[in-house]
């Protein structure tokens, strides 16, 4: 009975209480936008920081960490023996080096960096973010000389910086691992797209045989890329960690690794890219706060509407206490109005938040006019179009959390109610 | 000799006494023209190699250096003029200009950086120095000199001292510290031969501090000073043509 006296209660003025329900649903609207914007970048960065290049972990040795020592090399039989025991994993080995590289009369130093084609494939998706040209890193005869040229892969702000384009020749120069004066002809197979701001600025990606060819290095590997099938491990790695790390226990206490290069360890995408994992944290706390503060400007709208329809019954309700109403059967009507304006702007807000959250995840925001090559965040190259990413649990929360904070707001036109005297508002 | 002899007579004023000094520790290897032959060794914890190479200068803008050996380095150049350093590199026939931003990089793979070389940087001209120690150590008579960088001189170090001996006026040790004050390298001077009447140390051994155990030293075979050298001599052309 009081529900549907409740309900008729809020149609008595249907322009002002569908303005309330337009603010608050609009405020459930922008919360859950802006919950799926936010998941959307997180959900790329995540997606970034792992699958086109970290992997989900990584394992090196500690002074490669420490200042990028050549010499703290993995053997390579480590590979084997990871995917031996632990049979979802795939292993992708990388070495690297600092060298120099000139073409024409441009030069600039450089990241050298090896990789196993097809190993790199199935651990990372680096290798599909092709700008132009091809991931090939095969040998090609010149047609000045015998000697065979390596392809290389390298990042766009290089390409453009040194003028490089696919098929051009660049000479890399480097201090080998003897001591000598690493030096050699390459040619731009191709050119990869932003990933990574290092790289993307000084990055030559090479096959791992034309860099021992360079760099005399062969004992072994700088870094090894980890990646599991079992996709829970992306939330929590630290379980495949413990069984890697106790796998390098075990090998070391087979074959100790030399000294200098320190112990060999391995680390999580968490760790890896500890801004990420911050940034992670950060968003989830961004939204509660933001949504409180739209979701609290829309409630002022629902006060007013509620103080507004409190004060014009001041009479009525008068009559209605006299006659022998309880002042909390009132109180608790005047609640129910506002908790059914909140229940109708969460339903509006939830289907129109839905429509849009969807169109956004579909066609997204494109800053590609103004930012063709994406913008860098958190040192990670984010695609130009900026996308949502809509999740069902948005719309309870953020429904949830408007009810909560209309219901509060409402509390103070109903406390009027309770403290209302018959006998003054009769007069 | 006669510049010489003004440095021992003490009085009347140390700044000319000073200049003189360091005037001839600046031409001390350098002369106007040189030739040298030398051999240079690398110690580092992974590895030591020697190599043998050949080296002309001209004043303090022009110089060439060229490996002879070992075999795989052999005919890899150098060639410095002004603030340019240009190598050449046989086995794939290229000359690549080193860019501003590798100058603090090593060069062949030594404890000097490019900058060493290209470095135009003289006592006179950049530095400020006073003779802060004069008389024994070690049972040696040497002065010890500290120079600092003037103020607009473009210069790595904070502070320089060098030790010099008194009766010939070579060098014995210097030490280079950072703009922190922290000691960053010390080279070490020594195996003194007179040439050109001039007393110069054949050996220089330059150890970093914050690398125990490494070193590179640099032997000086053969030394010729006031040879005639033209200005094209340190050219692109002859960079490739002189292996």
């Amino acid at each position: 009975m009081l529900l549907f006296i409740a309900w008729r209660n809020i149609w008595r003025n249907p322009v002002r209480s569908l303005l309330t329900i337009a603010a608050l649903g609009g405020g459930v609207v922008m919360v859950i936008l802006y919950a799926a914007f936010l998941e959307g970048m997180t959900r790329q960065m995540v997606q970034y920081a792992t699958e086109i290049s970290t992997g989900q972990m990584q394992l090196h040795r500690q002074s490669f960490v420490d200042d990028q020592d050549l010499y703290a090399t993995l053997p390579w039989h480590y590979i084997e023996r990871i995917e031996r025991r632990l049979p979802e994993v795939v292993a992708a080995p990388r070495l690297y080096a600092a060298g120099l590289a000139s073409a024409g009369d441009n030069s600039s130093g450089v990241m050298i960096k090896a990789i196993d084609p097809l190993r790199e494939r199935r651990v990372t998706k680096m290798l599909d973010h092709l700008r132009s040209g091809e991931a090939r890193f095969d040998a090609v005869s010149s047609n000045e000389g015998v000697e065979r040229r390596y392809n290389v892969v390298i990042g766009t702000q290089m390409a453009r910086n040194m003028h490089l384009n696919i098929g051009d020749e660049l000479v890399l120069i480097t201090q080998a691992a003897d001591g000598s004066i690493g030096n050699a002809l390459f040619r731009i197979g191709g050119v990869l797209r932003p990933v990574e701001p290092n790289f993307d600025r000084m990055g030559v990606l090479m096959s791992i045989e034309a860099y021992q060819q360079l760099m005399y290095l062969e004992e072994g590997f700088h870094e090894l890329a980890l990646w599991t099938q079992d996709l829970t491990a992306l939330e929590q790695p630290q379980q495949p960690q413990q069984h890697v790390a106790s796998l390098l226990t075990e090998l070391h206490a087979e074959q100790p690794l030399d000294e200098l290069g320190g112990a060999a360890m391995v680390r999580n995408w968490r760790q890896l890219t500890p801004a990420i994992a911050d940034m992670l944290e950060l968003s989830k706390a961004m939204v509660i706060i933001v949504g409180f503060i739209i979701v609290g400007l829309a409630s002022l709208g629902m006060l007013n509407t509620m103080l507004m329809a409190v004060h014009e019954r001041t009479h009525e309700f008068g009559i209605l206490l006299s006659i022998g109403m309880s002042r909390w059967w009132l109180l608790l009507m005047v609640l129910f109005e506002s908790l059914f304006l909140a229940l109708i702007s969460a339903v509006i807000g939830s289907i129109a938040g839905t429509f849009v959250a969807r169109y956004f995840e579909q066609y997204g925001i494109d800053f590609s006019g103004s930012m063709p090559d994406g913008y860098d965040w958190g040192g990670i190259v984010f695609e130009p179009v900026m996308r949502g990413h809509f999740e069902p649990q948005h719309l309870l929360s953020s429904s949830l959390l408007m009810i909560t904070i209309a219901m509060l707001a409402s509390l103070i036109p109903s406390w009027r109610t309770v403290r209302m005297k018959p006998a003054e508002v009769l007069r | 000799m006669v510049m010489l002899m003004g440095i021992s007579a003490y009085s009347p004023a140390q700044a000319i006494e000073i200049n003189v000094l360091m005037e001839h520790i600046d031409r001390l290897w350098r002369g106007d023209t040189s030739q040298v032959t030398m051999s240079m060794t690398v110690k580092t914890r992974r590895y030591q190699r020697s190599m043998k190479m050949e080296a002309w200068s001209r004043g303090k803008e022009h110089s060439l250096i060229i490996i002879r050996e070992p075999i795989k380095d052999r005919g890899i150049a150098t060639l410095k003029v002004e603030e340019n350093i240009w190598n050449y590199l046989p086995k794939i026939n290229r000359v690549t200009k080193v860019p501003a931003s590798m100058m603090s990089g090593s060069w062949m793979g030594s404890h000097f950086t490019n900058d060493d070389l290209v470095k135009e940087s003289t006592f006179i001209d950049d530095f400020d120095s006073v003779i802060s120690f004069e008389g024994e150590r070690d049972g040696v008579a040497i002065y010890e000199v500290t120079s600092t960088p003037k103020p607009d001189a473009a210069v790595v170090w904070g502070k320089v001292v060098m030790t010099i001996h008194q009766d010939n006026f070579a060098p014995l040790h210097a030490y280079y510290y950072d703009e922190e004050g922290i000691q960053v390298r010390v080279m070490r001077f020594d195996q003194i031969r007179e040439v050109d009447g001039r007393a110069i140390p054949m050996r220089m051994t330059l150890i970093p501090e914050d690398k125990p155990g490494e070193l590179t030293e640099v032997l000086y075979e053969e030394v010729a000073f006031g040879i005639t050298l033209r200005e094209d001599f340190f050219s692109l052309q002859n960079l490739k043509q002189r292996r």
